[in-house]
């Protein structure tokens, strides 16, 4: 084949692509046939395939980090986050100035918000399972899941007094978990897994052990039924 | 048998990392600041990340900074994503533009003209791979970081000409030339790659 300089540079340029299989589609037809044609470009593609194969097996063998370790970046994102939102809250007092909100306050205020919550998601799954052929309920979701069962793994959880509601909301969340009791006078809560937590090899022991390690959370221990 | 990330309306199934689903995702942070979005999100980005700022040479003590910094502006500007790009590549563009921040502040930028370490090269081995591997780390190692990431979002990442551009926030054209760059100083230093081109040419 008659090689064009311009031809072969472009071609040779484009290279690390047709290595990748990510090259441009009105490309590859006419990179694909220089290549054919040129010696220089079909060994600079098998050199490239190899950096490639090479740097791809210096990515995989590269430490993955743990699991834990990514929660634990992502509940100190959430906690900026949060306290970022709560800076811009305007405040009650007289002063006119944004002020935050202290997050034990907002803690508790949630946690109790959420435990009525659960009492009317029981109250209407009640009402659900007395009168089951009377229509359709509209399905809400909260943390307080109506999917929470009395009897499914649970277990007794305290948390940091300076443990914000969106972390809360997130270690919850992120082990399946539902409240459905507390604060007793200890303030534990109790929380119970999902199905789909159950279902995916959690047990109360693995969720009570991962929690424990948590700074947020202070006391995590399973409930014996 | 790991726990899986519970979210009220995917359940324990991961998202698949398609950028349908992830526009999905950006979406229900945009509208609702939706938590369990955000999260997920920020699962399927996190190894991703760390693992190539680390191939940046950003200290671990800077990654998750990097990783934090990078989600906290998915957080507060998904609303104005634009999506005349791929949601990954604005992604990984903003940590790229971050990371390169925390190497001036850390001043551990690599630099073309650093030293190059043979003795640090197992000649003894008898696994040819093993030795350019070798070599081929310690090339990678020479290469700035504009070049670096080229090769790296181009071979690890995978992403087209264009894509990189777009996440290096620079015209293809430089994208092409600093790929050629990367390549040049890794024929220098990688035998294999310089035996290849010789017997060939």
């Amino acid at each position: 084949m008659n090689r064009m300089p311009d031809t072969h540079a472009e071609a040779w340029a484009l290279l690390p692509w047709l290595a990748n299989g990510r090259i441009a589609a009105e490309d590859r037809e006419w990179v694909e046939a220089h290549v054919q044609g040129c010696a220089e470009c079909r060994a600079e593609l098998a050199s490239q395939r190899l950096v490639a194969s090479h740097v791809n097996r210096e990515e995989s063998a590269s430490p993955q980090p743990a699991a834990s370790e990514e929660q634990r970046s992502f509940n100190k994102l959430w906690a900026r986050i949060e306290a970022s939102e709560s800076v811009v809250t305007p405040a009650t007092g007289t002063t006119g100035t944004a002020m935050a909100v202290p997050r034990s306050s907002r803690t508790v205020r949630w946690l109790a918000a959420a435990v009525v919550v659960q009492a009317i998601g029981l109250g209407i799954l009640g009402m659900t399972l007395s009168n089951q052929d009377s229509g359709a309920v509209d399905k809400f979701e909260t943390v307080t899941d109506s999917e929470a069962r009395l009897d499914a793994p649970a277990v007794s959880l305290a948390f940091a007094p300076q443990t914000s509601m969106g972390t809360v909301n997130t270690l919850l969340t992120h082990q399946g978990l539902s409240l459905v009791g507390g604060p007793g006078s200890a303030g534990n809560y109790r929380a119970v897994l999902s199905a789909d937590a159950v279902a995916s090899g959690a047990t109360a022991d693995s969720v009570a052990a991962v929690l424990s390690k948590d700074p947020n959370v202070t006391f995590a221990q399973p409930v014996a039924h | 048998m790991p726990l899986q990330i519970v979210d009220s309306n995917t359940r324990a199934v991961p998202a698949p990392h398609t950028d349908a689903t992830e526009r999905e995702l950006l979406e229900r942070i945009a509208r609702s600041k939706d938590q369990a979005a955000f999260r997920t999100l920020y699962g399927n980005y996190y190894q991703r990340l760390s693992r190539l700022l680390a191939r940046m040479s950003v200290r671990r003590e800077d990654i998750e900074e990097v990783i934090n910094d990078t989600f906290w502006v998915v957080w507060t500007k998904a609303a104005e994503f634009r999506g005349a790009s791929q949601l990954s590549t604005w992604i990984i563009g903003i940590a790229y533009r971050r990371a390169l921040n925390a190497l001036r502040r850390a001043k551990l930028r690599p630099v073309a003209d650093q030293p190059f370490d043979e003795d640090s090269i197992s000649v003894n081995s008898t696994e040819e791979e093993e030795t350019n591997q070798q070599w081929l780390s310690q090339g990678l190692e020479r290469l700035p970081v504009e070049q670096r990431m080229a090769l790296e979002l181009t071979y690890t990442l995978g992403h087209s000409c264009e894509e990189v551009a777009a996440i290096l926030d620079c015209p293809v054209n430089t994208v092409k030339t600093r790929l050629f760059r990367a390549r040049e100083t890794l024929k220098q230093v990688l035998p294999g790659l310089a035996g290849m081109s010789g017997d060939n040419s």
